[in-house]
Formats: C-alpha cells, sequence, structure tokens
C-alpha cells in the first residue's frame, strides 16, 4: 500500500505517488518565460526555490482553462528537478494497493501520448497513474544514480604493492 | 550544573578536523616520494606527516574510534623511526603508508555516513608493523659557519642547522628578526602569528625561539620571540613587509669561520621526537582558518537577500511617504547608511564563500597516481591554477566531472608507455589542467591529454549515428547516455555514463560551457567554462507591456529615450522574426529592436515603447526598446536550470520583492541569438543608406 | 575568576577540553593554537592554569613548560600537560620539566576535571 496524491483534469482524476511529491500549493499565475515551450506557464518561486509550471492541460493537447480557487500546483521531483504540475484541483491522498494497478488498454496510452502508463479502479473511480519522467520531458528511463562514480574502491586494489 | 560533557559531540567536528590533517598526510608524503626521485630527503615532510598522523591518532582516541587509533599508531610509531634515522623512505614504506592514510580515510568517511569505521584488516595492521627500522641518531653537523648564542643554538634540530648551512652555501642571507609583543602591538595587529604570517612571504622561516628578556617597556611581557631567517629579500623588504623596525633584523653569518672543534653545541637528538613532541616550525604557518559548513552560507545568503528584498521594499514606502508629503529626508539618509552597509555585507559574504582553485586541483595528484598504478600507463600531471577563486558550491560541483575527465585521460585517452614509444611519442605521457579566470564572471578549466585522441568513426558507429561533423556534434556524441567504446568495463572507469552527467552538471546545472577538441592520434582537450560566483548585482528594473524584467547594470551602455519619430522601421522579415528599427543616436545609426516583439508578448505593431536599453555585442551597439524604465537596485540571482527553461536572453530570475519571480534578461545573449548572420543585419546595412539625411 | 589558558593545535580537541571543564563553576577560558602563541598570551595577561599539549607545530610543549618555569613570573603557574604518550617514562620526564598534572589521552571528562579541580585546589604548589 502506497500513498498517493489523485487530482483532477478535465473531469478524468490521475494518481502520483505521493514519495515523487513535495508540496500542493494554491496558484494565481506565473511569470511568463519567453522561449520556454507552450505546455510551460512560467516560473514561480516556492520556498525560496524557482520552479517551472507545467500546465498539464496543455501537455495533454486540451484547450486551456482558467484559473479559479481551485486550481493547484502539485511540486513534484524527480531525479533532482523540481517541477510544479498545475492542475484543475488536487484534494486526496489515499492509499492505493499497487498491486491493483492495472496497465493501461493501449488507446488510453495512444491518447495520453503515452503520459499515463497504468490505471487503478477504486470503485466507481479509474484513476489513470502518470510517468512522471516522461511528463517532465526526460529522454531515458535510466534510473541509475546521478553522482559520478567517485569512488567505487576500485582505487583500493590498484594501490596493493605488488 | 549540567551533567558532564559527551565527547561523542564532537564526532562532526572531530572529522573534518581528521580531513584536514588526512589531506596534510597525503602531500607530505608524495613530497617525500617525488624528492627521493630525485635522491634527496625531506626530513621536514617526514615531522609533519609524523605531526599529522599523531594529532589524529590522540583526537581518534578521544572521541573513541579505536580503528583509526590502531591504523595511526603504527603509522606514528614508524615516521618517530624514520625521523631519527634521517628521514629516507624506502618506496616500499611510501606505498605502505599511503595505504595507511587511505584506511584511515574510508574509516572517516563511513563515519560520516553515518556507518560504523570497520576495524582494520589483520594484513594491513601487519604491513604497517613491518616496516619498523632500527633507530641510528644522525650525525651532528659542524655550527661553526652560524653566529648564535648556545643557548639559542642548541635548541636548532639537526636538519634546520643544515637547512641554514646549504642556504647560506646557496647565496642566501641568514637573518635573525626579533620581536617583543606587547599590548601595543596586539592592537596594531602584531601578534607573533601575524608577523611569522608576514615574514613567510618574504623570506623561510627556519625556527622562532622564545627567550626571556628583562621587562622593559620595549617588551613589558619580559619575552622576545627570535625568528631565524633564511632570504634573498633585502633588510628593507623585510621590515616594510612585516612592521618590524630595522633595529630588530641582525645576521647570524659569522664573518671570520672558526674552528670547529669549538664548544659541542650540536642540538639534542635525543630531545627532537622521543617525547613525540617538539616539532618543526610550519612554513605555511598557521592562518587563522576556520571551516564552515557550506549550508550555513546558504543561509547567510537568503538571509542577505531577503535583507535586500525588505530594502527595496523601504524605499518604495519612503518613496510614497515623500509623495503624500511627509518629509522624508532623514529617513533617505539612513537608508542610504543601509544601502552602503548592505553591499559590504554583501561583498563579505560572497568572499566568504569563494575557495582557491587549489581546493579543486589538490586531490588530483593522489588520483592520478593510483590510476597509473590500475591502468599500468606513465602519467605526469602538470597543474596550472593561478590566484583564481570560485563559489564553493560552484566547486563542488565541478570536482566530480574533473575526476571523471581525469580518470578518462588516465584510462582510455593516454596509451600504454610501449604504444606510446612506438608513435615516437615519450613514454610518459602528459595530462595537463589548467584553472584560468575569464572575464570577471567565469572560470575556464582545461583538461589536456597527449594520447591517442577521439575515434570519431568509432565513437558514432557505437551510437549508431552519422560520423560528426565538428567539434560540437562530437561533444553531442560523447554526451548521449550509456554510451561507451570500451566493450569492457574498465576497473577505474568506462561505465560510459560519465561524459552525460558532466554536461549535465557543467552546462545544465551550472549554467556553464563544455567544449572537446580532438585529434586523432595526438591527443584531446576538454574545455569547461563554469561561474565563479551566484550572482547579486546591480540592476535597472524596467517593465514591458505589463511584465516587468531586470538587466544587470553592468551589461547597460545607455539607456536613451525613443520617440516615435526617430526612428525607422524596415520592411518585415519574411520568416517573421522581430522586424528591426534604426534609430539615430549621436549622428550614428544604432539597429534597436522592440523587446515586447522579440518575446512575443504583443504583436501588434503599434509602438509604447518611450527608452531603449542600449548594449553592445560584439564590438556593435544594439537597443532593445521598453516601455519604462522603473529603477535600479541590487538583486540576487537565482539561477533558473531546468530544461524546461532553457530559452534565449533569459539568465536567471530574481525577486523585486514581491514574492513573484522578476526574469533576470542577458540582452546581449539575446541580441546574438537574434542576429546571427540574419538577414536582418545585411538589411540594417542596406537601409542605413535609406536613412534620411539628418539621422545619417 | 579562574583563567585557564587552554593550548592546542586541535580546536576540536581544545573545545572538547573547555567541554570538560566548563563543569568547574567560576571558570573563564582562553585558547592559543600553537607554543609560540602560548608563550605570547602568557607574557601579556594573566592566567591561573594552563592546560597544555606537548605535540604542537612550532614548539613542542616542554620546550614551552621549561621557558615557563624559568621565568620569574610564571614560575609558579600550575600547568596542566595532557599527550598522548601516557607510559611512565613520559610522565616522569614531563614533571620533572616542571609540569603540575599529568594527563594522558584519551582521557575521560572525569578524569580531567579532578586533575584540574586538584590542582587549583593545592594552589601554587608543585606537585612533582
Amino acid at each position: 500500500m502506497k500513498l498517493h496524491v489523485v487530482f483532477s483534469i478535465a473531469g478524468a482524476e490521475y494518481a502520483l505517488p505521493f514519495d515523487s511529491v513535495l508540496q500542493m500549493e494554491s496558484y494565481d499565475g506565473a511569470t511568463l518565460v519567453p522561449g520556454a515551450p507552450d505546455y510551460v506557464d512560467g516560473i514561480v518561486t516556492v520556498r525560496g526555490l524557482v520552479v517551472p509550471v507545467v500546465d498539464l492541460r496543455t501537455r495533454f493537447g486540451l484547450p486551456r482553462a482558467e484559473l479559479n480557487l481551485d486550481t493547484r500546483i502539485i511540486l513534484t521531483e524527480s531525479r533532482a528537478r523540481v517541477v510544479a504540475l498545475r492542475v484543475d484541483s488536487a484534494r486526496e491522498v489515499i492509499k492505493l494497493d499497487i498491486d491493483k494497478h492495472q496497465p493501461a488498454p493501449s488507446v488510453v496510452i495512444e491518447r495520453s501520448s503515452g503520459f499515463v502508463h497504468a490505471v487503478h479502479p477504486l470503485g466507481k473511480r479509474l484513476l489513470l497513474l502518470l510517468d512522471l519522467p516522461k511528463l517532465l520531458g526526460e529522454d531515458s528511463h535510466d534510473s541509475k544514480s546521478r553522482a559520478l562514480p567517485e569512488d567505487d574502491g576500485s582505487l583500493d586494489r590498484a594501490q596493493l604493492p605488488g | 550544573m549540567t551533567g558532564t560533557a559527551d565527547l561523542k559531540e564532537f564526532i562532526a567536528a572531530y572529522l573534518v578536523e581528521a580531513e584536514e590533517h588526512l589531506t596534510v598526510a597525503n602531500t607530505q608524503l608524495l613530497a617525500i616520494e617525488s624528492a627521493q626521485r630525485s635522491g634527496e630527503t625531506n626530513p621536514r615532510a617526514v615531522r609533519e606527516t609524523f605531526r599529522s598522523l599523531h594529532t589524529i591518532k590522540g583526537l581518534s582516541a578521544m572521541v573513541g574510534v579505536e580503528p583509526v587509533v590502531a591504523i595511526a599508531h603504527r603509522m606514528e610509531n614508524f615516521l618517530r623511526d624514520t625521523d631519527r634515522s634521517g628521514g629516507t623512505l624506502p618506496q616500499l614504506a611510501i606505498d605502505a603508508l599511503l595505504r595507511g592514510v587511505r584506511a584511515i580515510e574510508q574509516r572517516v568517511a563511513a563515519l560520516s555516513r553515518g556507518d560504523a569505521a570497520a576495524a582494520p584488516s589483520e594484513e594491513l595492521l601487519a604491513a604497517l608493523d613491518s616496516l619498523g627500522l632500527g633507530t641510528k641518531p644522525v650525525a651532528r653537523s659542524p655550527v661553526a659557519v652560524l653566529e648564535l648564542e648556545p643557548a639559542l643554538l642548541a635548541k636548532l634540530a639537526p636538519f634546520e642547522v643544515e637547512q641554514l648551512l646549504r642556504g647560506i652555501a646557496a647565496g642566501q642571507r641568514a637573518l635573525r628578526a626579533e620581536f617583543s609583543p606587547s599590548p601595543e602591538r596586539a592592537t596594531q595587529g602584531l601578534t607573533i602569528n601575524s608577523i611569522r604570517e608576514r615574514m613567510a612571504k618574504v623570506a623561510d622561516i627556519v625556527r622562532v625561539l622564545p627567550r626571556a628578556v628583562p621587562m622593559s617597556p620595549e617588551a613589558p611581557g619580559g619575552l622576545c620571540f627570535v625568528l631565524i631567517l633564511l632570504t634573498r629579500s633585502t633588510d628593507d623588504t623585510i621590515t616594510d613587509a612585516v612592521g618590524l623596525n630595522r633595529g630588530s633584523l641582525q645576521s647570524i653569518v659569522r664573518t671570520a669561520p672558526e674552528p670547529v672543534a669549538d664548544a659541542e653545541v650540536a642540538p639534542n637528538v635525543e630531545s627532537a621526537l622521543d617525547g613525540a613532541e617538539d616539532g618543526p616550525l610550519d612554513a605555511l604557518s598557521r592562518r587563522g582558518v576556520v571551516r564552515v559548513d557550506v549550508s550555513r552560507l546558504d543561509d547567510a545568503m537568503e538571509g542577505l537577500s531577503a535583507l535586500i528584498v525588505t530594502r527595496f521594499r523601504l524605499t518604495r514606502a519612503i518613496a510614497s511617504l515623500s509623495e503624500s508629503g511627509v518629509n522624508t529626508r532623514e529617513l533617505t539618509e539612513i537608508l542610504k547608511d543601509n544601502a552602503r552597509q548592505l553591499r559590504d555585507l554583501r561583498a563579505a559574504i560572497v568572499r566568504v564563500r569563494m575557495v582557491p582553485v587549489s581546493e579543486l586541483l589538490e586531490r588530483l595528484p593522489l588520483l592520478v597516481r593510483g590510476l597509473q598504478r590500475a591502468t599500468h600507463r606513465l602519467v605526469r600531471l602538470e597543474l596550472e591554477g593561478g590566484n583564481a577563486e570560485l563559489d564553493k558550491s560552484v566547486s563542488e560541483r565541478v570536482f566530480p566531472a574533473l575526476v571523471h575527465l581525469v580518470r578518462n585521460a588516465v584510462d582510455h585517452a593516454i596509451e600504454t608507455p610501449d604504444e606510446r614509444l612506438r608513435r615516437n611519442k615519450p613514454e610518459e605521457g602528459l595530462l595537463r589542467i589548467t584553472c584560468g579566470a575569464r572575464g570577471s564572471t567565469r572560470l575556464e578549466i582545461t583538461v589536456s591529454d597527449d594520447g591517442r585522441g577521439i575515434d570519431r568513426a568509432a565513437v558514432a558507429k557505437k551510437a549508431g549515428r552519422a560520423d560528426p561533423a565538428g567539434d560540437t556534434d562530437l561533444l553531442d556524441l560523447l554526451c548521449i547516455p550509456g554510451l561507451s567504446t570500451r566493450e569492457v568495463v574498465t576497473t577505474t572507469s568506462g561505465r560510459g555514463m560519465g561524459m552525460e552527467i558532466v554536461k549535465r552538471t557543467i552546462v545544465d546545472e551550472l549554467g556553464g560551457e563544455l567544449e572537446v577538441h580532438s585529434q586523432l592520434g595526438q591527443g584531446t582537450t576538454f574545455t569547461l567554462r563554469v561561474p565563479l560566483t551566484i550572482s547579486i548585482v546591480d540592476a535597472f528594473s524596467f517593465e514591458c507591456e505589463g511584465q516587468r524584467f531586470v538587466v544587470p547594470v553592468t551589461m547597460v551602455e545607455e539607456i536613451i529615450e525613443v520617440d516615435a519619430s526617430d526612428f525607422v522601421q524596415l520592411p518585415a522579415n519574411d520568416d517573421g522574426s522581430p522586424t528591426l528599427n534604426i534609430i539615430s543616436r549621436r549622428g550614428a545609426a544604432l539597429p534597436m529592436l522592440q523587446l515586447a516583439h522579440v518575446f512575443k508578448l504583443q504583436s501588434g505593431k503599434e509602438l509604447s515603447a518611450r527608452k531603449a536599453i542600449v548594449v553592445r555585442r560584439a564590438g556593435a551597439p544594439i537597443a532593445f526598446a521598453v516601455d519604462r524604465m522603473l529603477g535600479q537596485q541590487e538583486v540576487v540571482i537565482r539561477p533558473i536550470n531546468d530544461v524546461l527553461l532553457r530559452a534565449p536572453g533569459v539568465s536567471g530570475a530574481t525577486d523585486l520583492g514581491d514574492g513573484r519571480p522578476t526574469l533576470v534578461l542577458d540582452l546581449v545573449a539575446l541580441s546574438a541569438s537574434l542576429t546571427r548572420g540574419t538577414p536582418g543585419e545585411a538589411k540594417a546595412a542596406s537601409a542605413v543608406t535609406q536613412l534620411p539625411a539628418r539621422m545619417r | 575568576m579562574t583563567e585557564i589558558l587552554v593550548v592546542d593545535d586541535s580546536k576540536v580537541m581544545r573545545d572538547m577540553i573547555v567541554a570538560c571543564l566548563r563543569a568547574i563553576p567560576d571558570t573563564s577560558f582562553s585558547h592559543a593554537s600553537s607554543g609560540l602563541e602560548a608563550i605570547e598570551r602568557l607574557s601579556l595577561a594573566r592566567f591561573d592554569l594552563l592546560v597544555l599539549d606537548l605535540n604542537m607545530p612550532d614548539i613542542g610543549g616542554v620546550e614551552v613548560l621549561e621557558f615557563v618555569r624559568a621565568q620569574d613570573t610564571l614560575r609558579a603557574l600550575p600547568v596542566l600537560i595532557v599527550t598522548t604518550r601516557g607510559d611512565d617514562q613520559s610522565r616522569e620526564r614531563v614533571l620533572q620539566a616542571g609540569a603540575t598534572g599529568f594527563l594522558a589521552k584519551p582521557f575521560t571528562p572525569d578524569s580531567i576535571i579532578a586533575e584540574v579541580r586538584a590542582i587549583l585546589a593545592d594552589g601554587a604548589e608543585h606537585v612533582a
């Protein structure tokens, strides 16, 4: 059982693992960054960090929505990048049994440009699970650590005399 | 009264000091090794190494790290014996000692991570134990050449006497300088520590001896320090540098040498190290140094930027008070003082964060030494650091990248000695690393080797792509994740992911540049450029189509008024790029772009801009028209690193006091991205001829 | 107020000693990081106790001790030597050079407090 954050965009509900979420904030706009991709609203400052805001509606190819009191940004962390996701609303944090995740039907994967990689039925609801690295534009699914192999101990063997 | 002290609380501070001493030990051992290669000994280095291990042992015992005590104890014993016998270390001994240092480093690193320090292997302890030598006291040196009171002379160690004699023979002057501490001199900044520090810059301090003298106004403490020096500087140079007067200097070279059979004033070898406690003067002398956690500096910077933002708010508040008729003259004066104090504080904090580039370089010799062994190559390392300093957090990020490039060079680039001879290259490969400041904002680091160069075709084939056209394409190829041209992963590197991370660190995270230049058969040079500091700069703030921006003052050549009648608009470009305008400035034609168009903030042709910011790129001026200027203030520039935010002309974000980020623009880079060989320039040139005569 | 000068080139060591001795009431601490600096401080201010490490960069603790004992003004200054060499031979040597007390590293907080209390209680007499 793992905690997940549940949010909605254009009536559909999505879920992200809680351990990749830093915090959720209300949102009243970002500073535009000319030259950034069109799905980037701009930048905001949160906890001293300057983070980009990705409008998930635009990212999913949906028309933009007006800001209202429900609009939220979800600060996510993936491989040392912090990116905020703009969503229509985000109200729940619930425990999901990850064994109950199901592979997404291919039509769903296609329609979502591959951003949805699994689904989770919850009673009458169907939660769509997002592939965060892909959403944020990471090229590879390489999950190796970022740290440089500075000290892998091999130098030890090298220094033994003889 | 609170309970007794728990010494375990000192573990963190102990780890910091231990690391410092380990660095000294490494450096000294390498110095001994290289001296012995030229047939000389380095007794001072032996003693320094001994002292470091001795201190590590003592501290480790206090905080209860037994494994380190065990290792340090054996090393210390051996070094004490070595010192007594004249300081010669067989290569095998140096290797074993370096192993010992490494073993201690690993345990210190483990403790830093919160793990336990492993017990040392029996094999290591046995290796260290077997290093013991018999002790042979050193023969005494004749001291007939030196003129110094017997009491003082007796205190000099044999190698110090030898140092003096050798120095005199080489033509240096041997002097004594006297300094009596006093409360007045202390307030003038003259203490034994400061005297030593300054003296070390103009002379070699062989020894400092304290002597009791009768109390007098000149020596109210009844104390005088006698500094024994070797130097080529003149008396005036010394007295100027140190702050003593000429009378305190005196030569100690006898003008008429006396027969050796004089009083046996040879120093007491017994006392030199048996109490294990005496030590030579550290020629580098002890500066007042404080180790600071980088996160504390980050906190200080955060505090400072908050102060700056608050001051800006104050300024605005005072401005609006003033507008409603209140006399704010005194407030404004106070605020000016405050501004000056903040500037000074900012400069001080920025300075604290700066570390010398030697910090980046000093661990490399040891690394290369180990790599040579592991890869069976011969490599000569040349380091050129200069005096540059850089921000600690930049340095910390650059170092792993540098390590990776060095590993690559030794492991992949430099050929085996046989192969090199076959190619008519010297047996020893050359690895050269230089650091130099580029302008006032960047540090350029080059890592070059004279190895086999990069085989572009092989790399391309491995990546499944076409041969790279130029060096830029080659770099892109090299940075593909997972790429490795070695079939077999070697012990030291070659996992193939390193180059990609170097690029990510240097270019994406730090906002720097990475270049490669390589010639097959000849060698490869990597060039890194990184920012020297994180920035607090003076900036102009302005408004454009309702949005605020800032631009650093140093980038701006001029700010001019813009009037609709003053400029000519060129025909629109077919590719939709922003139209160029020409404006007259002091009789010359100046190209101008409307920032609103460049940033696509508004596409209408109507110009609401009233001001233009002039910058200079590659010698040619260009102006950006904006709506209005808002003011000038100091801002803290936060880098914006995410790949999603790579936009031309945007160099960071700042906070102007409203909690929202405001973009910091690099107008020079922006103009470069827009006018790179565009038809615009040619058009501009031809348009000049069309200008009304009065504008030309 | 008991003025104590703590001399050791390791800052960690000095801080640990001060942390231990703070338990003694009415104490005030000064630091020196080398033998020469210690001698300089002693010549310019009055101290009630010198806590001295033997292993230091410029001049060793023994030399500092000998220098101190050779001064009229400092002859009676209580000196506690702290050292890693805890063997009897070293102890003898140090006490003969004029140390008031001798403590081997590693020491526990309790043991250094006991030593210092004993020294201060005895006034300025040697315990040689």
